[in-house]
């Protein structure tokens, strides 16, 4: 592709042929201001915030819709653009209702950072305000305020390109005009929480995070989403150790700027009521070394073990239980059942919600293919009706629930849900969600990506790679995983070829490792 | 000569005491007589009998004001308890459906006991919900948890005296009335409200 090089305000930038010159400007580091550019959507050009003036044009051109040209020269704060925008604004917030302080964009609001950075006028207006619709209940997860919208139409265009269904549309002219459903019904489809996220102002707003906390109190830290395969890049929202809302978090060969409504409710789960936080052995609760202790003893003793590899653990937790595998108990044999667990649809999209509902099946036939292979869901069925097994230890997924399997004998499960198998266990270990630890999951597309913890594992619950560690320690080997980077240094060195450092955006497996596509 | 800064010699006067001691005996004397004479030239006040009058300024207890339709005017913005540099107001917010604000507050909480009195919620407000022109100063308790206000005791004036009894009589609700509901707001006695607190007249100096 050609590339092209042109100054913006006195930096030059070299960029391909093409490349919008707020993206270009975006690259040297200058934030040009903007409410209806998005690097995901089709360009509208209608907010006019982001204009630049260009030698040689007689007039100022918007930055999203001009294409970077050679020898071009920007300038992006000249008075003419300071105007502009000071202009622009006035005009964006005549009618704005100006209700920040009930209103859950606020602190994260494009109109309060521009008007701070670009206008601070005070209002001229002596009119009464035109108001519009508020509250609209839009969908199950999605409010409309119409009096807040400045008609950027990132919505429309979101349901348009994104999830084809074009159910919102700009009604009415000039200062009439609005935001609304298409056909008048409330919108159904699982991206709600996009409109509420790429809506600049508070026009567009969470029902499930609607007044729960103020945003400039949440501390963000990067993670993955759990709920399938896809791995999509997200932001997991933390205040007082308490996750409160999951944004997606860019990531261009993953998910973009999405993520379903699926995944971003998943935070939920780590206060389900049936969340296990406590150890259970034969059906009293127990401390978690307790429950260990129990585990070891009858994994020791086990004649004729199964260990289940779930896609639901971190590549760190299955490695470590492949090691104990080898290290501790060679005569066992390894099984891994697909998923999705009972209750979940294993439902797909072709955007991001993918049919495989496990975060990490890829991890799964990486340690597999260590291990020397793994049987598959019916064996296990076969091996369980035969009672070939004498205990089965199950890591994270629900085995049983899967295979439809209503209890078996002897089941020692390490489980963050609390599913069948936690429910069917004779030894139950509570172990840490997904945003509760670091760990690595691999996605369908063999991308290695990295979880970072966001708050503490609640009640006794550990991540399971530790659990598994110190199950080991009381067997009598070490399994190096005793920490996260412990854990991830081992899969290094374990795996060949398995990225040590992967980045903010992950990094796709080295072949050999990256052969096949489930 | 210790005991002499100046390292004057003293007088006679001085010496004996006797002097001054009788003129400062005048001083008190005449401060006597003229109290009794006209005793609303006192700076002394019988406190707590009488209380004295409180510059309008004066940041007392907290309450929160209500809407003329008798709503909390407060939209649990946070302001108040972003600002708080005791971090003593917790806030709870939830939608209302029926509210025509859209958001309310279903806790509110000032835990007294940290607040310092700098009155940032005051200013931080944009609703002019929280004032803490209440003039109460006198705050007491039997427990820390009467000092920890809740919505029901701002909103209801903490200058009735039986919202103060209710508050107590949820800690010890085995002390409380008969028909003593703990969850419904404090009654409001107009005629309490009403009644004019004591007050000396303000005080003039010469």
């Amino acid at each position: 592709m050609n590339r092209v090089t042109c100054t913006i305000d006195g930096q030059t930038v070299t960029v391909p042929e093409g490349t919008a010159l707020i993206e270009a400007a975006r690259a040297l580091g200058i934030e040009i201001p903007h409410f209806c550019y998005h690097p995901h959507l089709p360009v509208a050009g209608n907010c006019r915030m982001c204009v630049v003036e260009i030698q040689g044009s007689p007039k100022l051109e918007i930055a999203c819709n001009t294409a970077a040209r050679e020898g071009m020269a920007v300038r992006t704060d000249t008075e003419a653009v300071r105007a502009a925008r000071r202009a622009n604004m006035e005009f964006l917030l005549a009618n704005h209702p100006l209700d920040c302080p009930i209103c859950d964009q606020s602190g994260e609001c494009l109109l309060q950072e521009y008007w701070d950075a670009h206008a601070r006028h005070a209002s001229r207006l002596r009119d009464p305000k035109v108001t519009k619709g508020k509250r609209i209940d839009l969908g199950d997860d999605l409010v409309l305020d119409q009096e807040r919208c400045i008609a950027c139409t990132r919505c429309v265009r979101f349901s348009e390109t994104v999830t084809r269904t074009g159910d919102l549309v700009l009604l009415g002219r000039s200062d009439h005009q609005r935001i609304g459903p298409a056909t008048g019904a409330r919108i159904t489809h699982a991206y709600q929480g996009c409109l509420a996220e790429i809506c600049p102002v508070g026009a567009l707003t969470s029902r499930s995070f609607r007044f729960r906390k103020r945003v400039w109190w949440l501390e963000e830290v990067d993670s993955i989403c759990p709920g399938c395969a896809t791995g999509c890049n997200v932001r997991v929202c933390v205040q007082d150790d308490t996750v409160h809302r999951i944004l997606a978090r860019r990531n261009d060969a993953v998910n973009r700027s999405w993520a379903c409504d699926e995944g971003r409710g998943l935070y939920r789960e780590l206060a389900a009521p049936e969340r296990p936080l406590l150890g259970r052995v034969a059906g009293r609760p127990a401390a978690r070394e307790e429950a260990l202790a129990a585990a070891a003893a009858r994994l020791g003793s086990a004649r004729r073990p199964g260990l289940v590899l779930g896609g639901q653990a971190t590549c760190e937790a299955l490695l470590a239980l492949v090691r104990l595998h080898e290290r501790a108990l060679p005569a066992a044999r390894l099984f891994h059942v697909p998923g999705p667990d009972p209750g979940r649809r294993a439902w797909s999209d072709g955007i991001l919600v993918h049919a495989d509902k496990d975060p990490d099946t890829r991890g799964v036939r990486l340690l597999a293919t260590c291990a020397g292979g793994v049987e598959d869901g019916e064996a296990l069925a076969r091996a369980l009706a035969d009672e070939a097994l004498d205990l089965l230890l199950v890591l994270e997924d629900d085995a049983l629930g899967r295979l439809g399997i209503p209890a078996a004998p002897g089941v020692v499960a390490l489980a963050f849900h609390g599913h069948r198998s936690a429910a069917a266990a004779e030894v139950l270990v509570p172990v840490a969600g997904c945003w509760e630890q670091d760990g690595t999951y691999v996605n369908a597309a063999g991308r290695v990506q990295r979880l970072h913890r966001a708050v503490r594992p609640a009640g006794e619950a550990v991540p399971a790679y530790v659990a598994l560690h110190r199950l080991g320690a009381l067997l009598g080997v070490d399994l190096g995983c005793s920490t996260s980077e412990a854990a991830a240094g081992a899969l290094a060195e374990t795996i060949s070829g398995f990225p040590r450092e992967v980045g903010p955006e992950g990094v796709v497996l080295p072949p050999p490792l990256d052969g096949g596509t489930p | 000569m210790p005991n002499r800064p100046t390292g004057r010699k003293r007088t006679l006067a001085e010496r004996t005491y006797l002097l001054p001691v009788l003129r400062d005996l005048a001083r008190t004397g005449a401060h006597l007589v003229r109290t009794v004479a006209r005793p609303e030239a006192r700076v002394t006040v019988e406190y707590p009998e009488v209380e004295k009058p409180m510059s309008p300024r004066f940041k007392g207890a907290h309450r929160l004001l209500l809407r003329d339709d008798g709503g909390p005017r407060c939209v649990a913005c946070m302001c108040c308890a972003m600002v708080c540099p005791a971090k003593c107001i917790t806030i709870v917010a939830r939608e209302d459906p029926e509210d025509p604000q859209e958001k309310v507050p279903v806790r509110f909480e000032i835990d007294l006991l940290r607040c310092i009195f700098c009155g940032y919620c005051v200013e931080a407000c944009p609703k002019d919900a929280i004032r803490m022109d209440t003039g109460i100063f006198e705050l007491n308790a039997f427990a820390r948890q009467d000092l920890v206000h809740g919505m029901a005791y701002l909103t209801n004036l903490a200058k009735d005296a039986r919202a103060e009894a209710a508050v107590f009589h949820r800690q010890h609700p085995e002390a409380a009335p008969p028909g003593f509901l703990p969850d419904e707001p404090l009654p409001v006695d107009p005629e309490i409200l009403a009644r004019p607190r004591r007050r000396v007249p303000p005080v003039t100096r010469e």
